[in-house]
C-alpha cells in the first residue's frame, strides 16, 4: 500500500518534532512514505464560511493531486484530516458541487474523480501495520510509563472513523502493548479549546487546565497526542494557566510518533525531542531491551 | 353508444380553484362529445353537491358520471354511494384527481388548467366504457383474535366478548399485562398500575369466552376478511393447571437467569412467575433448547441436571436423579466414552465440564454416605421376557422392562455377568465390586439372572417360546476377534484381544512372556496392553497402522498407557508370523505411510516397499476388531438365522430393532458391531419400548425413547442463553484434571487408577457449567410439587383457529440507550432507563419500591433526561408523546419517597392532555429544577477514579444561556418507544403496512388510526405510533366498536374490482397461479384451467398483464377503458 503524506502546514513550523518523529516511525518499520507533490493549504480555515466554493476547491487540490499518484493519503494533523474527509466526503455526495470544483481544479490541468481515502497515521500504524509487527521492531520498552493519551475532539468525531467516538482505545492498546501504563483518563476527547485560545482565551484557558488537571491527578508522566493544535495548547500554555488557576503543571506533551519512535530505537535528533518544551526526564522513560 | 356523462369540476375551496381555471374546464368538457351536462361547485363533497349530482341523474338521464375533485382516496366512496343513491350503478362513476394530481403540485395557472382538462377528458373518455358491476357479500366468521395482551389487547378483548362472541387472546410471553404491568403509578392521575389493570386481567382469565392463549405466536395466517384460518404455535410451558402456585419450585430451582420484567435488573429462577399478579396464574419453565449434554447422551441422562446439584451442594440428590433414569450409573461413571462432554458449550470458552468424573464423584459420595437408593414401586404384569446377554444392552433392557412391570429373565452364556463390563474393560478402570452392586440392584427390580446358558447350546429360541417367554431381546455382543490375515495368525503364542482380556478376567491362566506386542489401535488393543503389563510383561509395544491422530482409542488412555510404560509404534503392520522357537515369534513388518482417505474419511495405509523387517516378541495380542459370533445366529447346519448386514452384524429394523423373527429383537454390539457402553444401554432402552408396545399388540411406531440428534456446530459469537455472554466473552477457567495413581506403581495391579474428584475439586468443576437453555432438568421441582404439575416432556403444540377478524396490539419496545454513549447507561452505575427504573419503583422490584443507588443509598440529586432517541436526527424523528409526563411523575415520586433534589433537562414540555397542565403545576410547585436544554454527556465526578464518586450532568441551560456541570447520583433516561423489533416480520404475515418509522400503518391518521388498509385486521395502542394508556384504551375500544359492528353485519362487502379468467381463453399454462402476491389463483385440475378467488383478489393487475392468451379481465380496468382513458389525456 502506497502511502502519500500530506504535513499540513504546522508540521512544517510549529509542529516539526511530529514531522520528524512521524517520518522516523515509518522509515524504522520499513514503510514507504511518499509526500504529496506541491501541496497546499487543507482548507482547515475560516475561509470555509467565507467563499465555500472557493474553499473546497483548494483543499480538493491536494486530493486531485493524490489521485493522480495513486495511494492513501496520511495526514496526521487532526484539522486537516478532518477537513479533507469533509471535502472528500461533500464532493462525494453533492454533484453540483463537484462539478464546478473540477471546473476549477482544471485550470490547473488537474481533475478530482472521488477516489481517495484519508487516513490517520496512528489508524495507519495500529490497524494496517499492527501492534505484532511493531513490537518485533522494539528497542526498548516503556516499564511502566504511566501515560495519559489524549485524542482530543477532531480524530474520532464527527466522520465514523477507526475508533469508537466516545470512548476509543487506539493509543491505549498501542502503547500498553509496549509496556506503559495508561492512566485513568476520562477526558481523553475532551476539547482543549482549539482556536478558542486566541480568541475567548478564558474559555480555552479553563478547557486545557481540565485536561493537564485529570492527568496530574491521575499521576500521568506524559500526556501523548495527536494533534499539533492540541499539542501546543497543553504544552505552551502551562506557564499562563499555572498563574491564573493557581495550579502547577509542569506536564510533558509528547506527540504520540515521538513516544512510538522511541520504543523503535530512534534518535532523540530523529525525534524532534529537542523541540518539546517541557521535558520528559530519561529515568521515566523507561529502558532499553536486551538484546535478542 | 350514446352515453349521457354529467361532468362536475369542483373548487375544494380554493384547494383547486386557486391554480386550474375551473370555469375555463367547465366550458371545455361540456363541448366534448357524450357530456350531457357540465357543471363546478365549491365543494362537491358537500350535501349541496351531492344533491346536485342526484338531481341531474334524474332529470337528465345520465348513465355516467365523472367529478374532478381530490383523490380517489379521500372521495371515491362517498361519490360511489352518491350515484347508487341517486339510482346510478356506483361503478359508472369515474373520479378525476385535479388536486393532489395538479393544483397541488403546480404553480403555474395555465399550466395546470391544461393538464385539468386533459384529466377530466381522460375520465370522461374512460367512463364511457365503464360496465355496471355488483358488489358481492361474505359471510363474517364472528370470532375475532387480538394479537397482543397488553392493556389494548386486554381492553378490547373484553370489550368484544361482553357482546357474547368468541374472543382468542394471543400473546407471547407467559403472561397478558405487557409493559402496563411494568409500571409503578401512572400520570396524571398517580394510579397506581397493577390496581386498575390487574382487575381487566383476572376478567380476562375467568370470561368463558375469551380463549386466553399465551406462550404463543401467530405462525401463519391464511385467507380474507370474515374467513381468516390463523396457525397459532404454543410453546410448552412444562407446567399443567394443576399448579396451586405454592412456589416450592422456586426454592428448590438451582439455576437463576437475569428476570427480562425487571428489565434484567433481578433474577429470577428457571421455573418462574413472571410477576406475583400473572394471569395466567401458573409458573412456567424457561427451556429456550435441550442442553447439549442432555441430547447427545443415548439414555438422555440429565447431566446439566446432576452437574447444577453438586454446585449447589447437593450430593445426594445427584446421586438420585442419576440413578433415576441411568440404570449402570457406576459403570458410566468410569467408563462411558461421554458424548456428553464432546457436545459440552464449555468447550467454545475453554474445555468441556469434566461431566463423567461428576458423575462419579455424586455416586462415589452416596456410596460413602450411605444413601440407600430404593428401587421404584412396581405393578406386576405376566408377560414373560427373556433378553440373551448381560452387557449394557441387555442389562439396561431388563431394567427399563421390569420397571414396567414384566418378568424379566437375563441368560449369559459365561458364569460371570456384565458382558463386556466383566470380560473387556479391565479391573483397574472398572473395580469389580462396582459391577457386582450395579447387579445386586437390578436383582431387587425382581430381574432373574441365570449364568452358564448359552443360546443355540444349552437353550435356543424354541425352547425359549415353549418356556412361555413372549419376546427375546438378543445382546449377545461381538465377542468375535477379526483376524490379520497374515500367514502363521494361527500359532500358538498368538492371541485375540478380545479372548485375551476374557480370559484373564475369567481368571483363567493365560501365559504370558516378557516381550508382547499389541496389534491395533482402539480401546480393546490398549486395555490388552496395560493389561499385559500387569500380568508381568516387560516389554509391552503397540503396533498400529496408522498414526497417533487416526487412533480411535481414547486420547486419555493412550497417555495413561505411556505414562505405564507402553511403547506405540505408528505407520507399521505385519505381514507375516512365525513361530521360530518354543517360546518366541517372529514377525515380519512392514512400515506405512498414508495415502487417499477411506471409506471411514481416514487416510489409507499404504506399505512402503522395501521396509520389510522383522520384529521378535514372545506374545502377539490381535486387537483390530471384533465380529458377532456367527455360529451363535446360525441353526445347526450353519445356516444364519437372522439377515446379516454386510458388516457381519444383525440387521434389524432401526426404529423398533425388531429381526426379522417376529417378537425377536436385537441391540448393543451385536447389531452396531464394536460400539459403546451407552450406545448399547440406548439401544437396548429403545428395544424396551419397542417389546412393550409388542407385548400390548400396538404398531411398532411413534417411539418416544431418545435417540440423540446430531448437534449442529456453534461460534463463539454464540450463548448458552439469551441472558448469557457470548462464549468468546466468557472468563476463562482451567477443567479440573482427575488424579491417578502414580504410573510408576500403578502398572503392578489391577487398583482403580483413577482416584476420584475430591468435593473441593467438584464443586469448582461444577461452578463452570453455563446452564445452557437455562433449565438443567435438574428436576427438584418436581420431587417437591405436591399436586403432580410439573410435565418438563411436554411439547409445543399448534393449532390452527378461524376467526373472521383480527386486531394487532402489539405494543412496543424500549429503545436501547446504550447506543448513545455519552449516557453512559450500561457503562456507568446508576444510570437507568426508564423501565428499569420504574420497576425500581415498583413494589414487586428489586428494592421493593424504594429509591437507592448500586451502593444502598438513597441518592441525594437525580437527574431527568428527556428525548432520549426521540426528536433525534441521528435516531428517532418522531416524539415519544409519554415522556415528558412520565418524567413528571417520577419528579414527584422521586420526592415523595427521598429527599433528592431533582432535575429535569427538557427541549420542550408536552403537557397535553387532560388534567397534564395540572400535574406539570403541582410538580413545579414541588420543588424540581426544569432545565431547558438537551443534555451533552453524563460523566463521573472526580478525575481519579479511586474514590466513589458520584455522576456530572454536562448540559446547556438555554434559558440563561449557561453551560451548566450538575452533580447527581442518579440519572434517568427516557427512552425512545419504538416499534417492536420484529414489525416487519408481524406486518409481512398479515399483510399491512409499516409508516416511514416503522410503526403499523393507519387506514388514515385523522378519519380511520384503528383500521388498516387490509380488511379484517385493525390495530390499536403503540404499535400504531407511541402514545398513553387513555389514547391506548380509546383506540382499543374504537377497534373493538368497528370489529363489533361488522359481527353485527355479519357480512362484509367485496369490491368487485377483481381480476376474472375467462375459462374459454385460458390455455392452462398456469403463469398467473405464481405470480399473485396475494395468493388468490388456484388451478382447477378437472376444468383444466386457472381460477381466482374474488374475495382475495385486491384487483392489483399483475395476473392480468401476466397472462400470454390475454385470458384475464381486470374488471373496472379493461383494455378498453385504460386506452381511452390515454386517448383523452393525449387529445
Amino acid at each position: 500500500m502506497k502511502y502519500l503524506y500530506y504535513p499540513g502546514c504546522s508540521l512544517e513550523s510549529q509542529a516539526k518534532a511530529y514531522d520528524l518523529s512521524l517520518r522516523a516511525v515509518f522509515k524504522l518499520l520499513g514503510e514507504e512514505l511518499l509526500e504529496i507533490q506541491d501541496w497546499n493549504c487543507c482548507g482547515a480555515t475560516a475561509y470555509m464560511s467565507v467563499k465555500e466554493t472557493v474553499a473546497f476547491s483548494i483543499s480538493a487540490r491536494n486530493l486531485a493531486i493524490a489521485e493522480s499518484m495513486g495511494g492513501e493519503v496520511v495526514a496526521p494533523c487532526s484539522s486537516c484530516f478532518t477537513i479533507l474527509n469533509k471535502t472528500n466526503r461533500y464532493l462525494k455526495e453533492e454533484p453540483a458541487l463537484r462539478s464546478l470544483v473540477n471546473q476549477a481544479l482544471q485550470s490547473g490541468g488537474l481533475e478530482y474523480k472521488g477516489g481517495v481515502v484519508i487516513r490517520h497515521p496512528l489508524d495507519v500504524l495500529v490497524n494496517d501495520v499492527g501492534v505484532e509487527v511493531i513490537k518485533m521492531h522494539t528497542q526498548r520498552d516503556l516499564a511502566g510509563l504511566k501515560i495519559a493519551p489524549y485524542y482530543g475532539c477532531q480524530l474520532v468525531r464527527p466522520e465514523r472513523g477507526f475508533d469508537d467516538r466516545e470512548f476509543p482505545t487506539t493509543m491505549d492498546d498501542l502503547f500498553s502493548e509496549l509496556g506503559g501504563k495508561i492512566v485513568y483518563f476520562p477526558v481523553k476527547v475532551r476539547c482543549c479549546g482549539g482556536m478558542l485560545m486566541s480568541t475567548f482565551n478564558e474559555v480555552g484557558l479553563k478547557l486545557t487546565k481540565e485536561i493537564l488537571e485529570c492527568a496530574q491527578e491521575n499521576q500521568a508522566d506524559v500526556i501523548v497526542t495527536t494533534c499539533p493544535m492540541c499539542h501546543f495548547n497543553l504544552e505552551a500554555y502551562q506557564k499562563q494557566i499555572n498563574r491564573k488557576f493557581g495550579t502547577n503543571f509542569q506536564t510533558p506533551i509528547w506527540y504520540f510518533t515521538q513516544l512510538l519512535g522511541w520504543t523503535l530505537g530512534a534518535s532523540d535528533e530523529e525525534l524532534g525531542l529537542k523541540y518539546n518544551f517541557i521535558n520528559l526526564p530519561k529515568e521515566k522513560l523507561g529502558r532499553a531491551l536486551e538484546a535478542v | 353508444m350514446n352515453p349521457k356523462i354529467g361532468v362536475y369540476i369542483c373548487h375544494c375551496g380554493t384547494n383547486i380553484a386557486a391554480t386550474v381555471d375551473v370555469e375555463e374546464v367547465v366550458d371545455f368538457i361540456s363541448k366534448q362529445p357524450n357530456v350531457t351536462v357540465a357543471r363546478n361547485y365549491l365543494f362537491m363533497c358537500s350535501q349541496p353537491g351531492q344533491d346536485m349530482i342526484q338531481r341531474d341523474i334524474e332529470k337528465w338521464k345520465l348513465d355516467r358520471v365523472v367529478v374532478a375533485a381530490c383523490s380517489p382516496q379521500m372521495h371515491e366512496l362517498t361519490f360511489r354511494r352518491a350515484c347508487e343513491e341517486g339510482g346510478l350503478n356506483r361503478y359508472l362513476f369515474q373520479m378525476a384527481n385535479i388536486r393532489e394530481h395538479c393544483s397541488w403540485i403546480h404553480d403555474d395557472r395555465a399550466q395546470a388548467t391544461e393538464k385539468a382538462r386533459a384529466i377530466v377528458n381522460a375520465a370522461v373518455r374512460r367512463v364511457a366504457w365503464q360496465e355496471p358491476l355488483e358488489v358481492s357479500h361474505v359471510k363474517i366468521n364472528p370470532h375475532t383474535m387480538v394479537v397482543g395482551g397488553g392493556i389494548a389487547g386486554i381492553h378490547a378483548a373484553l370489550e368484544i366478548a361482553e357482546s357474547g362472541n368468541h374472543v382468542y387472546l394471543v400473546e407471547k410471553e407467559s403472561t397478558i399485562g405487557g409493559h402496563m404491568a411494568q409500571f409503578d403509578k401512572t400520570f396524571p392521575t398517580l394510579d397506581c398500575a397493577a390496581c386498575i389493570l390487574t382487575p381487566k386481567m383476572v376478567s380476562v382469565g375467568h370470561r368463558k369466552n375469551i380463549h386466553l392463549l399465551t406462550l404463543s405466536e401467530v405462525e401463519k395466517v391464511k385467507g380474507f376478511v370474515g374467513n381468516f384460518t390463523v396457525t397459532v404455535r404454543t410453546k410448552a410451558r412444562y407446567v399443567n393447571d394443576k399448579c396451586t402456585v405454592c412456589g416450592a419450585c422456586v426454592k428448590a430451582c438451582p439455576v437463576e437467569v437475569p428476570s427480562w420484567f425487571d428489565e434484567m435488573q433481578g433474577k429470577r429462577t428457571a421455573i418462574y412467575k413472571a410477576f406475583p399478579q400473572a394471569v395466567p396464574n401458573i409458573f412456567v419453565i424457561d427451556k429456550e433448547e435441550i442442553p447439549p449434554c442432555i441430547e447427545a447422551c443415548p439414555i438422555r441422562q440429565e447431566a446439566a441436571g446432576y452437574v447444577a446439584l453438586i454446585r449447589d451442594k447437593k450430593f445426594k440428590e445427584a446421586a438420585q436423579l442419576i440413578r433415576l433414569r441411568n440404570p449402570l450409573p457406576e459403570v458410566c461413571g468410569r467408563v462411558c466414552y461421554h458424548p456428553c462432554e464432546t457436545e459440552c458449550n464449555r468447550g467454545y470458552v475453554d474445555q468441556p465440564l469434566a461431566i463423567q468424573h461428576l458423575k462419579r464423584f455424586a455416586l462415589d459420595w452416596a456410596r460413602k454416605n450411605k444413601v440407600e437408593i430404593k428401587p421404584p414401586k412396581i405393578e406386576k404384569r405376566e408377560e414373560k421376557v427373556a433378553i440373551i446377554g448381560s452387557g449394557p444392552a441387555g442389562l439396561a433392557c431388563a431394567h427399563d422392562l421390569a420397571v414396567k412391570g414384566y418378568q424379566v429373565s437375563v441368560f449369559e452364556r459365561h458364569s460371570t455377568l456384565g458382558g463386556m463390563l466383566a470380560l473387556g474393560i479391565p479391573a483397574y478402570r472398572l473395580p469389580r465390586n462396582l459391577l457386582n452392586e450395579e447387579i445386586e440392584y437390578l436383582e431387587k427390580l425382581g430381574i432373574a439372572f441365570r449364568t452358564n446358558v448359552s443360546l443355540g447350546k444349552t437353550t435356543n429360541l424354541e425352547q425359549l417360546k415353549r418356556q412361555g417367554y413372549k419376546a427375546v431381546f438378543l445382546a449377545i455382543g461381538a465377542y468375535s476377534g477379526v483376524s490379520l490375515g497374515v500367514k502363521g495368525e494361527d500359532s500358538n503364542g498368538v492371541y485375540y484381544g478380545v479372548g485375551f482380556l476374557r480370559r484373564v478376567n475369567l481368571g483363567i491362566r493365560t501365559p504370558l512372556g516378557k516381550k508382547v506386542a499389541v496389534i491395533g489401535g482402539g480401546n480393546t488393543a490398549l486395555d490388552a496392553a496395560r493389561t499385559a503389563l500387569r500380568l508381568g510383561a516387560e516389554r509391552v509395544a503397540i503396533l498400529y497402522r496408522r498414526t497417533r491422530a487416526e487412533m480411535p482409542a481414547s486420547p486419555l488412555e493412550i497417555e495413561d498407557a505411556e505414562a505405564e510404560g507402553v511403547a506405540i509404534h505408528y505407520l507399521i503392520a505385519p505381514t507375516k508370523i512365525t513361530r521360530t522357537s518354543p517360546v518366541s515369534l517372529q514377525m515380519t513388518c512392514v512400515n506405512m505411510e498414508l495415502g487417499e482417505p477411506d471409506a471411514s474419511g481416514r487416510r489409507r495405509p499404504i506399505p512402503v516397499p522395501g521396509s520389510e523387517h522383522n520384529l521378535e516378541f514372545d506374545n502377539i495380542i490381535v486387537a483390530i476388531s471384533q465380529r458377532p459370533e456367527m455360529e451363535v445366529l446360525s441353526d445347526q447346519n450353519g445356516k444364519p438365522l437372522f439377515a446379516i448386514t454386510p458388516w457381519g452384524t444383525l440387521q434389524v429394523d432401526q426404529d423398533s430393532l425388531v429381526t426379522n423373527l417376529e417378537g425377536v429383537f436385537a441391540g448393543g454390539d451385536v447389531v452396531l458391531g464394536p460400539s459403546t457402553v451407552i450406545a448399547s444401554m440406548g439401544l437396548g432402552r429403545r428395544a424396551a419400548e419397542s417389546i412393550d408396545k409388542f407385548l400390548n399388540r400396538q404398531p411398532l411406531v411413534n417411539f418416544k425413547t431418545h435417540m440423540p440428534k446430531p448437534i449442529v456446530p456453534r461460534g463463539e459469537t454464540f450463548r448458552p442463553h439469551r441472558y448469557s455472554p457470548m462464549y468468546k466473552d466468557l472468563p476463562r477457567q482451567k477443567r479440573i484434571e482427575m488424579r491417578k495413581l502414580d504410573p510408576d506403581k500403578r502398572a503392578k495391579d489391577f487398583s482403580e487408577v483413577e482416584l476420584g474428584f475430591s468435593v473441593e475439586e467438584a464443586l469448582q468443576e461444577a461452578s463452570r457449567c453455563l446452564n445452557c437453555g437455562v433449565c438443567v432438568e435438574c428436576l427438584e421441582c418436581v420431587k417437591v410439587c405436591d399436586p403432580g404439575a410439573i410435565e418438563h416432556d411436554m411439547s409445543d403444540s399448534v393449532q390452527e383457529i378461524q376467526v373472521g377478524q383480527m386486531l394487532l396490539a402489539t405494543g412496543f419496545d424500549l429503545f436501547d440507550a446504550q447506543v448513545m454513549s455519552q449516557y453512559g447507561h450500561g457503562k456507568l452505575d446508576n444510570v437507568l432507563s426508564s423501565l428499569e427504573f420504574e420497576r425500581m419503583l415498583s413494589a414487586t422490584g428489586g428494592t421493593g419500591g424504594k429509591i437507592l443507588c448500586q451502593n444502598g443509598k438513597p441518592p441525594r440529586a437525580i437527574a431527568i433526561i428527556h428525548c432520549v432517541g426521540s426528536r433525534d436526527e441521528n435516531h428517532h424523528k418522531y416524539c415519544s408523546r409519554v415522556c415528558c409526563m412520565y418524567s413528571l411523575k417520577y419528579a414527584h415520586l422521586v420526592k415523595d419517597r427521598t429527599q433528592a433534589e431533582v432535575y429535569q433537562f427538557y427541549i420542550d414540555m408536552r403537557a397535553y392532555g387532560k388534567g397534564f397542565e395540572e400535574f406539570y403545576k403541582r410538580v413545579l410547585h414541588e420543588g424540581s429544577n426544569i432545565i431547558r436544554g438537551k443534555v451533552a454527556e453524563v460523566v463521573e465526578s472526580g478525575w481519579s477514579n479511586k474514590e466513589e464518586g458520584h455522576l456530572i450532568v454536562r448540559c446547556e441551560d438555554t434559558l440563561i444561556g449557561k453551560f451548566r456541570e450538575i452533580p447527581v447520583d442518579m440519572v434517568i433516561l427516557c427512552n425512545a418507544l419504538e416499534p417492536r423489533q420484529d414489525a416487519a416480520r408481524m406486518r409481512q404475515l398479515f399483510s399491512i403496512s409499516l409508516s416511514p418509522d416503522g410503526f403499523f400503518l393507519e387506514r388514515h391518521p385523522k378519519l380511520d388510526p384503528t383500521a388498516t388498509m387490509t380488511d379484517g385486521v385493525f390495530i390499536a395502542g403503540c404499535c400504531q405510533g407511541p402514545k398513553d394508556i387513555p389514547d391506548t384504551v380509546a383506540q382499543a375500544a374504537s377497534a373493538a366498536a368497528r370489529i363489533l359492528a361488522f359481527i353485527q353485519k355479519a357480512e362484509v362487502e367485496l369490491d368487485p374490482i377483481v381480476a376474472q379468467v375467462q375459462e374459454e381463453l385460458c390455455s392452462g399454462c398456469r403463469m398467473c397461479n405464481s405470480v399473485c402476491p396475494y395468493l388468490a389463483i388456484s388451478f382447477d385440475e378437472e376444468k383444466k384451467v386457472s381460477v381466482i378467488n374474488q374475495a382475495l383478489c385486491k384487483g392489483c393487475g399483475t395476473c392480468v398483464a401476466t397472462c400470454p392468451a390475454n385470458a384475464i379481465i381486470g374488471k373496472g380496468f379493461t383494455n378498453q377503458q385504460i386506452f381511452s382513458e390515454i386517448e383523452g389525456v393525449l387529445v
